[in-house]
């Protein structure tokens, strides 16, 4: 469903990511790991469309269609969802006024009425006890003043919500406790489905333990170095990143 | 001075002349009226080499001959209601129009009158505040309002009045080259509360140049609402001052939203100890709209308190000023005065400035000031819209975000909501406001 070829991206005159090729299907997850600089985020961005990233070379398909031409906008209402790695803060937008305008704007998209509101505000309900989420954080401004854990719940809340075909999670993992990390994979899980597909970005093996994916991939200064099972990722977890970044020979030979 | 803007002023004296043979009122009143004149030709029309005046433009204003008002017919139909039972006053082109107005069954002793009116029944009641509440001294269309004020409302609560309905004062003008110079006289007693909205708007190339002086005796509560409606090729140039009592509470709302040129200049004096003035502004100027407001809180007494909150929010070429002033004398011991100025920029055009400033005389005080002016969060944007919300929505959801809280100050529920759509339709914004809530 997801499909990148040849994926060139420079930030600033710089290039970040230097030729990814990756393809996800229905139903698998995918996770991205990597060490700190080595465009994890910068390939999560360019799928989700921030400005700011000017991609070379190379595409991405979402479906089949070309996921480039669309703006953030659109990509969501086609079913793409970013968890942010940094929710922002939006004081003065209600959570729950923010997600209904989210809903509707997909259902309009699609040609759909708006969401009736016993049937939203019974949705809402249910995603919520999903992340363990506090009725009170609905009618808190966006983010605002939301601990870091309490962002990352909202950002897997409103995933739940709006139920999308393929979800990115930034480092959704970074900055929580071992407590607020099993409730958000629990939430990630109960999406996970035949339909959807998941690419789960992280630093960290530690979240893996919790989401399991179907297949792995090591990003090294802008390319995959290497992809594998699941296993991959407990085999970096004891060897660290460093055997990448100084033996290009092996990084060379993932890639081919 | 007199020469400087000869085009405006000799009119006025020739123009006064006959005003005055028209009027029929107490000796008292017509030496004020008079006294206002020599004031305003000693002072002449601002000029941008003064400071006060510096960063507002009357050229536009200065290049007209302005006319007093004719009667005009209006349709009542477009005259804003509060949605409520209140007691309103109308006034068209600055004339009463009773037929436009009317008080609840029960104003108790309070009295809501045609100032006018009131002046003939009630002159020794209005002559210890008329024109002689301190502030705005040097404000030549102050002055100017008081030469030639046609009429406007005298509001009086005696003491321990505690009106239930709020007052509605509706200022509607209509042609093209008039001036109108409405008067407005406030006075509630000790321990006596009202809540007060005042509308401005019309038709056409008009000049709305009111004033309203306000007296907030000790323990008394005002809620004060100024809703700037104006046309969008019309001017304002509004003058307030007000002066409290010990424990008085003053909520000041300035909202303003139309006008080609529109600047209010207020004052308030914290004169007696322990008086809590909060002044809540809200601008929003699109094309070359130009607002402006001169605020000046002065703590006289200990244990004062003002907050202050004005913010701008500005699309196309419009321009705002904040020039704010706390002055807390060296007497007023324990005075806690804030003051914030917030612009928000929607266009690169768009300019704001603020010139906040602080007087401290006294040497044991909290006082805090800030101005902060910005573009829209382009990540908030972009997080709104990676939820499949549409780039125009976004932003207006964000600008939204932004005024509202200058709104969800106001208590009086059915302006707060009708402010809301206001804010929403400039926004073209297509949600109920009852989702926010």
């Amino acid at each position: 469903m997801l499909e990148i070829r040849n994926l060139h991206v420079t930030v600033e005159g710089r290039e970040i990511l230097k030729g990814i090729d990756l393809s996800i299907q229905p139903g698998e997850t995918h996770a991205i790991m990597g060490p700190n600089g080595s465009g994890k985020s910068t390939l999560a961005n360019v799928i989700a469309g921030r400005a700011g990233y000017t991609v070379t070379e190379g595409e991405i398909r979402f479906d089949g269609k070309n996921l480039l031409e669309m703006d953030p906008e659109t990509r969501a209402c086609e079913g793409l969802f970013l968890a942010f790695q940094y929710p922002v803060e939006i004081p003065g937008v209600a959570n729950l006024y923010f997600l209904k305008a989210a809903v509707n704007a997909v259902r309009n998209y699609r040609g759909e009425s708006l969401v009736d509101a016993m049937d939203f505000w019974e949705l809402v309900h249910e995603r919520m006890n999903l992340v363990k989420m506090d009725e009170s954080m609905l009618k808190r401004s966006v983010n605002e003043g939301f601990s870091g854990g309490e962002k990352k719940r909202n950002e897997v809340f409103q995933m739940a919500v709006l139920q999308p075909r393929f979800a990115v999670l930034d480092e959704t993992d970074s900055g929580l406790d071992i407590d607020a990390l099993k409730v958000v994979a629990d939430g990630v899980n109960a999406l996970r489905s035949p339909e959807r597909g998941f690419l789960v970005i992280t630093h960290y093996q530690r979240l893996l333990d919790y989401i399991v994916p179907d297949h792995v991939h090591v990003l090294v200064n802008g390319r995959i170095a290497h992809s594998g099972g699941k296993e991959l990722a407990v085999e970096l977890e004891e060897q660290g990143y460093a055997l990448y970044n100084e033996e290009p020979g092996r990084a060379r030979r993932a890639v081919a | 001075m007199t020469a400087v803007a000869p085009l405006f002023t000799d009119p006025y004296r020739a123009r006064f002349t006959a005003f005055m043979a028209e009027r029929r009122e107490p000796d008292a009143f017509a030496r004020l009226r008079h006294a206002a004149l020599d004031r305003f030709e000693e002072l002449g029309l601002p000029t941008r080499q003064q400071e006060a005046w510096r960063l507002t433009d009357l050229s536009a204003l200065q290049a007209m001959v302005w006319q007093p008002a004719g009667h005009a017919p209006v349709d009542a139909g477009t005259l804003p209601t509060l949605e409520m039972p209140a007691h309103r006053l109308t006034f068209i082109n600055g004339r009463f129009a009773p037929g436009l107005s009317s008080l609840c069954e029960s104003p108790g002793k309070a009295l809501i009158a045609s100032l006018s009116q009131a002046l003939l029944a009630h002159s020794g009641g209005i002559e210890p505040y008329l024109d002689r509440l301190p502030g705005l001294e040097a404000h030549p269309f102050a002055a100017l309002n008081t030469a030639f004020w046609e009429d406007g409302a005298f509001i009086h609560l005696p003491r321990g009045t505690v009106l239930e309905e709020p007052i509605h004062l509706i200022f509607h003008a209509s042609g093209d080259s008039v001036s109108i110079h409405p008067r407005l006289l406030l006075v509630l007693e000790e321990g006596a509360q009202a809540s007060v909205v005042v509308e401005y708007g019309g038709a056409g190339r008009y000049l709305h140049a009111p004033m309203t002086e306000i007296e907030v005796s000790a323990d008394a509560t005002l809620h004060y609402h100024q809703i700037q409606q104006e046309a969008p090729s019309a001017f304002h140039l509004g003058s307030v001052r007000i002066r409290q009592g010990r424990a008085s509470q003053a909520n000041l709302h300035l909202m303003a939203f139309g006008g080609q040129l529109a600047r209010t200049d207020l004052e308030a004096l914290l004169d007696g100890e322990g008086a809590h003035c909060t002044l809540n502004g809200l601008t929003l100027g699109r094309d070359s709209q130009f607002g402006a407001n001169h605020v000046r809180v002065e703590h006289a007494h200990p244990h004062g308190t003002s907050e202050q909150v004005f913010k701008n929010v500005l699309d196309g070429k419009a321009r705002a000023v904040f020039d704010g002033m706390i002055h807390v004398r060296p007497h007023a011991q324990k005075t806690d005065a804030r003051q914030l100025n917030r612009n928000l920029l929607l266009s690169r055009q768009a300019q704001a400035q603020a010139n906040p400033r602080l007087e401290i005389l006294a040497d044991d005080v909290k006082c805090g000031h800030g101005s902060s002016t910005g573009f829209l969060d382009p990540d908030a944007e972009f997080y709104l819209r990676a939820r499949g919300i549409p780039a125009a929505q976004a932003r207006a959801l964000l600008v939204h975000a932004f005024a509202n809280d200058s709104l969800n100050r106001i208590r009086l529920t059915p302006l707060r909501e009708r402010l809301a759509r206001l804010l929403a339709d400039r926004l073209a914004l297509d949600f109920i406001e009852g989702d926010q809530a």
